[in-house]
């Protein structure tokens, strides 16, 4: 599903910062995997480059058997758009519209018509137990919802990879539990690949495949045997 | 202070161009203001220099307005015991006949007393001639020019020059140049020094003076000799000191003062709404870093304090360079309002320096100021009131509170209730104007309402043109209405103040034309002067008879125009063969029975006056007029009221019997020709030029030339309109603009959103770039709506406060229609920048931004 190789990322300021080194990975269909490590230890970058938000120095990426390397910018929010759902560590909703709204408007980028756009919209609140927040703005809501709505809105096309930055780090341990509940169950039910950022241990051991990083490169890659 | 340095100074050094933009809202305003009116002074100021200049040691003028009056009164003013010097004068400012020179201004004076009064200050003369003046005098060909136009001309002592004279071409010698800073450099020196019954000849002036200059004897205090003169020559004619006649100017000059005003009002609000429009989304922009503040113990007037004083500043700065740029407009415009209003109002001065008035320059920097803290003062309280534990919550936005909604409302509803409540007791000035204001805000406080209204009418219609970005582009507008409100407020005012003098323009041009088919029928004019509002030329009475005889004249009417000083102030009087008026011209009657007015008038019973005059002095059918007339006060009744733009000031009508009578002058200004039918026009005036040409100075003008050349003086006019139509349309860019570029800069994380989830570039492109022309249909329609008003309030100030007319209310469609492509295809152009700014930076980087 995703295949790495030799990825680099380069940060060309006052001083060069290498932020991934070489880094290859390969991330099976359906996968659930945690990426570890240290504060600048290249974690977020890798996610971005995955996501398509951010374009590698050299190296490779392919997703769900596309190169994004030579990729226009346009080709690259299509897969953006229809292979990848994003959920973010501060929710990135848009405040002034709604749950519906903001579920619904990756839809609506797809050119989607209004009403086929907020069933999916209200079937994926569902999906997330938000049937009764629909109407509310990200404000009256309290952060672990806010992230079921960014979940939600990740899962908008049903795309095949899942990418979580943090998604519980804005949250207390009772409400990430839940987020993190939520998200091994639509991995399972969906089957999704989902692959997460986090620099909790405890989140991580939560995913059956954990890889940590250090400085840019992958120090360890970890897979857990299932519980029999 | 410290707060300053530490917090503001690092976020303007970072948003340079945007704190630019906004206080380019203020400069624009507060240029608009000093430029309009430090040029309006400077005319003022060179007039008054001019008179003064002129005056010399005169401490009183005794005048009759431009009637002039016979010389006997010469005797009348020399003989009373306060005189001490008294000296006729003829002043009158002719064409030059020399390229690039303009007017001249000639000044006959009597040598044998004037060198008492006037310091000539001779550079080069012929001092034999100079030295006694009763040579001077047996010399009738003798001029005295200046330095500064013997320089720009090249003409020299003994040199000639040929005029056109009433008694036809004369040749002049120049018998002195006159030097320094005084009289030589009175009206930008252009003048001529000539004996008085040189200038009688020169002008037709018959035995007739303009003016007599006094100085007093030693001791006798200025007042009290006015008052003694005044009782002496009796109400007919005018005893005032110089500074009287630059009064009487200004009055005449009123109403462009006022244009002047009402468009820097404007210019200022605009201003205004562009401050508070940048200072609230800086508001919202900055919450994390007020958020810190509050943590760290700022209180709440320190962090309001703190936003009132960089509106402050940000309003000294705009206001210090508008005033820079303002002296700049003014110099550009002085030169250009200087002639306009020597034509339209035919009154000499040569605006050639900048005279900024410092109290007036304060003033503009103190309004400058004001304005802005005012935009300042919501958007401030707003950072006050902000919450600490939320503003430091990331990805945590506070959002408009109802209550603010709400209050906001009901103060638009109880001002468009006031406004309304106004319209009943509008008679009344101080209704009339708080009913304007309040409609005014009214309007503006329901910006945001209007615009969420207008915005879900436009949703669909977006949509068709680009489903998916034009529904975003709505949305985006519909729920962040308190983002654009401002420049769509911004831009509304400049939307209707274009649409209010584009309608004031386009109903006086219907006006006008519909006056001159009425009253300007004659086949041809034939006139003294190039121009026809200069009466310094005048005709004999007898040259009736001669046009008459010429063949191919059916009828010939005598006028005489002349402005006289009625209740301070100069008002045209036309005396004319009523009868034979009466009988070609149909000039709508707004009071009175045409049937018998006429002849009431014919017979000297009464006067029939203009509307704009009658309208402007408060005086209605049947009152009397008391009418200054060399041979005293003439009390006349007004017998009716008709629709007349031959002034600005107004017209009084009277029989021209009755002018001689009073006013015991038999010249003439124009003559009003009517040709026989079937008589070749151009055939016509050949004939009269060539029987009048070699004998007197005349002009004949076609009824098509007069009637451009008075749409001209009209076109001049509104020149002045069209250039504040330009600043209102560039006050508009630049708030959508200013609105786009900071609303761009708040919405970066909200677009990488956009982005993240599967926007194209394009898509982002397409929906700023239809936000902005939403933004701008949304300026336009409120714009539209609030223009009718202000369309209707300023043709009712023009009205009963500026001219007195009686305009019709024509809202100008065609410059509305021409608004859509500038202003839409302008907000199309000012959303390209920030358009590509937002989908060219980096992704990564928009999504962390806080």
């Amino acid at each position: 599903m995703i295949d790495i190789s030799n990825l680099t990322r380069e940060f060309n300021g006052k001083r060069k910062v290498v932020a991934l080194a070489g880094v290859s990975l390969s991330i099976a269909k359906g996968e659930m995997v945690s990426l570890v490590g240290p504060s600048g230890s290249g974690k977020s970058t890798l996610l971005n480059l995955i996501g398509a938000l951010d374009t590698p120095s050299s190296g490779e990426i392919s997703i769900d058997g596309v190169r994004l390397s030579g990729l226009s910018d346009n080709e690259l929010t299509r897969v953006r758009r229809d292979k990848i759902g994003f959920i973010f560590q501060f929710f990135n909703l848009l405040p002034s519209l709604s749950c519906e709204e903001n579920v619904a408007l990756p839809l609506h980028l797809r050119g989607w018509d209004r009403r086929k756009a907020r069933d999916r919209a209200n079937e994926l609140l569902d999906l997330v137990g938000l049937t009764k927040r629909t109407h509310h703005l990200p404000d009256e809501l309290s952060g672990g919802e806010r992230q079921r709505v960014a979940i939600a809105r990740a899962l908008s096309v049903y795309p095949p990879v899942l990418l979580a930055d943090e998604p519980t780090g804005n949250l207390d341990t009772h409400t990430g539990a839940d987020i993190l509940h939520l998200i091994r169950d639509l991995n399972a039910r969906l089957g999704a690949t989902v692959l997460m950022v986090t620099h909790d241990r405890e989140v991580a051991a939560t995913c059956p495949r954990t890889i940590t990083l250090r400085d840019g490169h992958i120090v360890e890659d970890l897979v857990r045997q299932p519980a029999l | 202070m410290m707060l300053l340095r530490l917090i503001t100074w690092p976020y303007v050094r970072k948003h340079l161009l945007r704190c630019a933009l906004t206080t380019a809202g203020i400069v624009l305003g507060v240029a608009v203001f000093v430029g309009m009116h430090t040029a309006n002074q400077s005319v003022l100021f060179a007039f008054n220099q001019t008179v003064d200049k002129i005056a010399g040691a005169t401490q009183l003028q005794v005048s009759a307005g431009e009637t002039g009056f016979p010389e006997s009164v010469l005797e009348q003013v020399q003989d009373a015991p306060e005189v001490d010097v008294a000296v006729p004068v003829i002043e009158a400012a002719v064409q030059s006949g020399i390229e690039g020179q303009g007017n001249l201004l000639i000044l006959g004076v009597d040598m044998t007393g004037d060198r008492s009064l006037r310091d000539y200050d001779l550079d080069n003369a012929d001092e034999a001639i100079i030295d006694d003046p009763l040579v001077f005098i047996a010399q009738p060909d003798s001029i005295i020019i200046t330095t500064a136009f013997s320089q720009r001309t090249g003409l020299n002592l003994n040199d000639k020059i040929t005029m056109q004279t009433m008694a036809g071409p004369r040749q002049f010698t120049i018998r002195g140049v006159m030097k320094g800073d005084g009289l030589a450099s009175a009206f930008g020196g252009n003048l001529a020094i000539m004996d008085i019954y040189s200038a009688q000849m020169v002008l037709g002036r018959g035995m007739r003076f303009d003016r007599i200059d006094i100085a007093l004897r030693p001791g006798i205090k200025v007042d009290d000799a006015r008052l003694a003169l005044q009782a002496r020559l009796g109400p007919g004619l005018q005893v005032e000191p110089p500074s009287a006649r630059g009064q009487q100017f200004e009055a005449m000059a009123q109403v462009y003062s006022m244009t002047a005003n009402i468009t820097s009002i404007f210019a200022l609000l605009i201003g205004l709404f562009l401050i508070y429009n940048t200072f609230n989304i800086a508001v919202t922009q900055r919450r994390s870093e007020i958020g810190i503040l509050r943590a760290l113990g700022a209180t709440r007037a320190q962090i309001r304090g703190l936003f009132l004083i960089e509106s402050g500043i940000a309003g000294l700065a705009g206001s210090i360079a508008g005033v820079a740029l303002g002296v700049v407009i003014a110099r550009a415009l002085a030169s250009y309002l200087s002639t306009f209003l020597g034509e339209v109002y035919g009154v000499a001065q040569r605006a050639e320096e900048i005279s900024a008035d410092p109290r007036l320059l304060l003033a503009a920097l103190v309004i400058g100021v004001v304005t802005s803290l005012l935009a300042g003062w919501l958007p401030a309280r707003s950072a006050a009131s902000i919450d600490p534990v939320k503003a430091l919550q990331k990805g945590r936005v506070q959002v408009i509170s109802e209550g603010e909604n709400r209050l906001r409302m009901w103060i638009a509803f109880a001002a468009l209730a006031g406004a309304l409540a106004c319209v009943f007791f509008g008679h009344q000035p101080i209704f009339f104007y708080t009913g304007y204001l309040l409609s005014v805000v009214a309007v503006l406080l329901l910006t945001p309402a209007l615009g969420s209204w207008l915005t879900r009418l436009l949703r669909p219609l977006l949509k068709a043109v680009r489903p998916v970005e034009g529904a975003l582009a709505a949305d985006s507008l519909l729920q962040a209405p308190r983002r654009t409100s401002g420049t769509v407020a911004a831009l509304a005012l400049s939307v209707a103040l274009v649409i209010g003098l584009a309608g004031i323009s386009r109903s006086s041009y219907d006006h006008i034309r519909r006056w001159m088919d009425a009253a300007l029928n004659p086949d041809l004019f034939v006139t003294s002067s190039e121009s026809l509002t200069t009466r310094s030329f005048r005709f004999p009475l007898s040259m009736a008879a001669e046009l008459a005889e010429i063949p191919g004249v059916e009828e010939v009417q005598p006028a005489r125009t002349a402005r006289i000083v009625y209740q301070g102030v100069p008002v045209m009087l036309v005396a004319a063969d009523v009868a034979k008026i009466a009988q070609r011209v149909q000039m709508r009657v707004i009071e009175g029975d045409p049937n018998t007015m006429y002849l009431q008038a014919m017979r000297g019973e009464g006067v029939v006056i203009s509307d704009n005059f009658a309208t402007l002095r408060r005086i209605n059918k049947g009152d009397t007029l008391s009418l200054p007339t060399p041979s005293g006060l003439l009390k006349l009744p007004v017998l009716g009221i008709v629709l007349d733009f031959s002034d600005q000031q107004g017209t009084i009508m009277m029989d021209r019997r009755l002018y001689v009578q009073h006013w015991r002058d038999e010249t003439v200004d124009v003559f009003r020709i009517y040709a026989a039918p079937n008589t070749p026009i151009p055939a016509l005036r050949q004939a009269i030029l060539d029987r009048f040409g070699a004998q007197t100075r005349l002009f004949v003008f076609t009824n098509q030339e007069l009637r451009d050349y008075i749409l001209g003086i009209t076109d001049q006019w509104f020149g002045l309109t069209y250039v504040q139509i330009l600043v209102a349309v560039l006050v508009a860019i630049l708030g959508i603009v200013n609105t786009l570029t900071v609303s761009i800069a708040d919405r970066r994380r909200e677009l990488g959103v956009l982005q993240a989830v599967g926007g194209l570039r394009n898509q982002i492109r397409h929906t700023i770039w239809l936000e902005a022309v939403t933004i701008g249909v949304l300026g336009l329609a409120i714009g539209f709506a609030l223009g009718a008003v202000h369309l209707a309030y300023i043709l009712e100030i023009t009205r009963r406060d500026l001219a007195g007319l009686r305009l019709e209310y024509q809202f100008p469609l065609e410059i509305a229609l021409l608004m859509l492509p500038v202003l839409l295809g302008s907000a199309l152009l000012s959303a390209l920048g920030p358009a590509e700014s937002a989908v060219r930076g980096s992704l990564v980087e928009a999504l962390e931004y806080e």
